[in-house]
């Protein structure tokens, strides 16, 4: 049974378990934090006028491979032009994809709780009811936990077979699980919004 | 509706710059490049949802990235370019822009 039911104007009725609900929060609040972490701190000591004036971000690519493959460089052979394309629109792409994260916690219903928002919050199933750009948000953001979890783990192109056939004891196993999961909710959640 | 038969007064347009006519053309492309993460209903999806492509033109392009390792997904300005390339990355696929004949 699918956790996902097209509802109508491209809306999608969700369905977890808490197990499952938790998991995500979890893992959305991590990429929440990896997402804000990485984030070089803003200059300290300059005028507060000319601080909220800075937009501009970092030339850099981010040190952490994952991070990195969330914030990609925009050129591939002029390291000017993508210095230049990061330092105008890292921040904004980071605050789009702490959105959709964001989007996820809330339809979850896991934000707001101070101070209770761990895992054994979630005791019943969930429910709710996304619409078209909620639903959206929740594909992108699957995405991204995908993205960097595959980083994490090294997955390369045609690697499937090695994956499939870790020994149980491994200590990646798990992950690689979540991962596999992950797929699955993005490609369910892909079939509601598309019918 | 009668059809236009005054011919265009020729005379009155001097074309000095060549330049002009080449700027016509849009001179930036948008790459999506194939990574081993990105399933291919999702990044035909994308495709459908951000360009509004037909579903057929979608999976083209999806299968082009897949086989080929990258697809031009997009023409245009170089401002545009920088928006669909940030968009992609908002999806989580991999694109780059450049000059469409670098």
């Amino acid at each position: 049974m699918s956790h996902f039911r097209s509802r109508r104007k491209g809306g999608v009725h969700v369905e977890l378990p808490p197990y499952a609900a938790g998991l995500l929060a979890n893992l959305t609040r991590q990429l929440i934090e990896l997402l804000r972490d990485g984030e070089p701190t803003i200059r300290t000591g300059t005028d507060p006028l000319e601080a909220m004036l800075d937009f501009e971000g970092p030339s850099e690519a981010p040190e952490d491979p994952a991070l990195r493959r969330l914030l990609p460089d925009a050129h591939r052979d002029d390291d000017e032009a993508a210095a230049e394309f990061r330092r105008f629109t890292e921040r904004g792409l980071r605050e789009s994809k702490v959105g959709d994260a964001t989007v996820v916690l809330t339809t979850l219903g896991v934000l707001g709780d101070a101070g209770d928002g761990g895992e054994g919050a979630l005791e019943a199933d969930v429910e709710f009811e996304l619409d078209r750009e909620q639903a959206r948000a929740w594909l992108r953001c699957l995405t991204d936990l995908r993205l960097t979890l595959a980083e994490r783990l090294g997955v390369t192109a045609d690697d499937d077979e090695t994956w499939d056939a870790l020994p149980e004891d491994d200590e990646r196993l798990p992950v690689y699980e979540i991962y596999h999961w992950l797929g699955y909710l993005l490609e369910s959640l892909l079939d509601a919004v598309r019918r | 509706m009668a059809a236009v038969t005054a011919t265009p007064d020729a005379g009155t347009v001097e074309r000095t710059d060549t330049d002009e006519v080449v700027q016509l053309e849009p001179p930036w492309i948008t790459l999506v490049w194939d990574d081993p993460v990105n399933l291919m209903s999702y990044v035909t999806f994308v495709f459908t949802d951000y360009f509004h492509y037909s579903r057929s033109k979608a999976q083209r392009l999806m299968m082009q990235v897949h086989n080929e390792g990258r697809a031009v997904v997009a023409t245009g300005s170089r401002e545009e370019m920088e928006r669909d390339v940030q968009a992609m990355h908002s999806y989580g696929l991999w694109a780059t822009l450049q000059k469409s004949d670098a």
